[in-house]
């Protein structure tokens, strides 16, 4: 599946190589947040059900790992069309949980995109780049 | 079109007349909400009305989203013959619209009135057994608040809706004389004291007058108000109140018709609750969303969606839906997040900072897209729009729907250059219809602009003839709308095949 539809977790699209800097289509971009927020959503299982086929499991496993979100299955439950219990926690995964503030980073070629007030920017100019390469190194350095 | 179930019907039997005020172009879209969302019948049009009978409640005739106002219909008649020039003939004729047919005024306040009441009471009823599980309870509840409080509505606000009413028709029906009858007011005391003894309804009124075309030539707005407001306060008791009157009288004479009216709500439908910031007009942004066909499930795609006016009424309309929104600019996309929070739909809506040019969407991963392509001073996408186009061919899958409104300039860029430009600007709203059934009388010079375009009927032909397949995009529908100064064109394409392959 080349697409990866992780609304409000990765706040990610199914990318593709067409923006300069991101990797083949469909890669999952690393997240880091900073800023989390929980909103309530009302449960809709239809539209829950509907949502499960255009998500990137991968990029979801990992998302759900690095915000420390709730346990998330390895796959997708058979029949998980009727399994409420199931269907409950992808859809706080899914749509409960939005971030705020943070990057989104292509495996690739390192290149990042910054998220700000939950909206993630691909437009980044080169420079604005290199700035945000170097903080991060910056920053890595700091902590080892 | 998602028809909203809002509980069983109980509006008056056998059925009301209405009419509703529409931006020009946009009648088309309006016949068919009126038809699909209330059942509507005897559903005709001229340029800016539609009319049609219905035995929907409020809470269903609120829903109405590519209707301007709503008024509930008194009467409706063929033109005073243009020949009498005679101001006093023509007060005459005024007169008799009341006193020819006190029943038509009758029964119309006697439905308005069912119409108020049975909002009342399911008022009540929702206040009753509220069910905090049940969603549906809940929101009567609110838009039945809504109407009490628009009932009770202060001076002050009544004036800033008059303001806005007052805009608006400006922008509905350019060089018309609109009064609210400021006049009107000094002889309100003069005849107040003569009908108070006969004031058994004990209703407040109001009359706004609008004149346009031949008739406008001999008389103002404000005599028609005047006589109008005279013989209702003598024939039928009631009294005059301007500021805060229980029953607002709307008349509009025109070349075509003599239409009068009750409007309904006192808010114009077309201002949203759940807008905080209009960008595109709403009503335009719903009928070019109810226009590419979204299903439960479907991608949608604004790439350029500045406030995120059509993602908005999209989502409110067809929620089980995922929508994405991406524009350049912070400051647009900072007012969609503000606005999208304010309607409660950001879990619906995703945005992202990207270009319409590079999107970030792998080949065929979008199921509709729908944009309001900028245009004018600020943006010259000039000949960005092929390349525009072309991304988003590339982003559509096969079988998606492409949904534009596009400026002439772009149109014809795309028709393919500006050698054929010409006869297209002529083909809006000046185009005589000799065909046309409601073109009642002979055409005056003043009547033009009253006549139907010829945009709406054959002219969604005329506006696709000679609009070449812009790679795998089929044209596929075209409607000319009015944008208040300017014209633009709502644009549908479909994706034939994969270019790629």
């Amino acid at each position: 599946m080349d697409f990866v539809f992780i609304l409000k977790v990765l706040k990610s699209f199914p990318w593709s190589s067409h923006v300069r800097g991101v990797g083949p289509r469909g890669f999952p971009l690393r997240l880091q947040a900073t800023e989390v927020r929980i909103n309530p959503v009302e449960f809709n299982p239809d539209f829950i059900v509907r949502m499960i086929p255009k998500v990137e499991w991968a990029a979801l496993l990992e998302a759900a790992d690095t915000l420390h979100l709730i346990q998330v299955p390895k796959e997708p439950i058979q029949g998980y069309e009727h399994n409420e219990e199931f269907l409950r926690k992808m859809h706080h995964v899914l749509l409960e949980v939005e971030v705020l503030e943070g990057t989104l980073q292509c495996p690739e070629s390192g290149r990042l995109f910054p998220i700000s007030r939950g909206i993630p920017n691909m437009l980044l100019s080169d420079e604005e780049t290199e700035i945000l390469i170097y903080l991060k190194k910056k920053k890595k350095k700091k902590l080892s | 079109m998602a028809v909203v179930s809002a509980g069983p019907r109980s509006g008056p039997a056998p059925g009301a007349h209405f009419f509703c005020t529409a931006g020009r172009g946009l009648e088309p879209f309006l016949m068919r909400e009126v038809r699909e969302r209330l059942a509507a019948t005897q559903v005709e049009y001229i340029s800016g009305k539609v009319f049609f009978t219905t035995c929907s409640d409020l809470n269903m005739l609120k829903q109405l989203k590519s209707a301007e106002r709503l008024f509930l219909l008194i009467k409706k008649q063929l033109p005073f013959p243009v020949s009498s020039v005679s101001k006093g003939k023509i007060f005459n004729e005024l007169q008799r619209l009341i006193n020819d047919d006190p029943e038509s005024w009758l029964n119309a306040i006697s439905i308005w009135k069912n119409l108020l009441e049975l909002d009342a009471k399911k008022e009540k009823l929702s206040h009753k057994n509220a069910n905090p599980l049940k969603r549906k309870v809940g929101e009567d509840d609110i838009t039945a608040k809504k109407l009490k409080t628009e009932q009770i509505q202060d001076i002050q606000e009544t004036k800033e809706c008059q303001l806005e009413k007052q805009i608006e028709e400006k922008i509905l029906e350019q060089g018309n004389f609109i009064t609210e009858g400021e006049k009107f007011q000094e002889l309100q005391n003069d005849v107040t004291e003569a009908v108070d003894t006969r004031n058994q309804t004990n209703l407040t009124f109001r009359v706004s007058c609008r004149c346009s075309g031949a008739i406008a030539k001999t008389i103002t707005a404000q005599e028609v108000g005047r006589v109008i407001g005279i013989t209702l306060m003598k024939q039928f008791g009631w009294k005059a109140d301007l500021r805060n009157p229980n029953l607002e009288i709307f008349i509009h004479l025109s070349d075509i018709y003599s239409v009068l009216g009750i409007p309904v709500f006192r808010v114009p439908l077309a201002c949203r609750a759940y807008i905080k910031t209009a960008g595109l007009r709403s009503t335009i942004a719903w009928a070019m969303a109810s226009l590419a066909e979204i299903k439960a499930g479907a991608v949608v795609l604004d790439p350029m969606c500045g406030l995120g006016t059509i993602l908005l009424e999209a989502a409110k309309e067809w929620p089980d839906v995922y929508y994405v929104g991406a524009d350049v600019s912070d400051s647009q996309l900072s007012g969609a997040y503000d606005n999208l929070r304010a309607a409660g739909l950001e879990d619906k809506i995703e945005l992202l900072k990207v270009s319409v040019t590079e999107l970030p969407l792998p080949s065929e991963s979008i199921d509709i897209i729908i944009s309001d392509i900028p245009f004018g001073k600020k943006f010259k996408l000039g000949k960005d729009i092929k390349r525009t186009l072309q991304e988003m061919e590339r982003v559509l899958r096969v079988g998606g729907t492409i949904v534009l409104l596009l400026s002439e300039d772009h149109h014809k860029h795309l028709k393919g250059g500006e050698a054929r430009s010409g006869p297209l600007n002529s083909l809006g709203g000046h185009t005589e219809e000799p065909g046309g059934e409601e073109c009642l009388t002979p055409a005056e010079k003043a009547a033009v602009s009253e006549l139907v375009p010829s945009s709406f009927t054959a002219g969604n032909q005329e506006c696709l003839d000679g609009m070449p397949p812009l790679g795998s995009l089929v044209p596929v529908d075209c409607y000319r709308v009015s944008l208040g100064k300017t014209d633009a064109l709502i644009s549908k394409y479909k994706k034939a095949y994969s270019p790629g392959r």
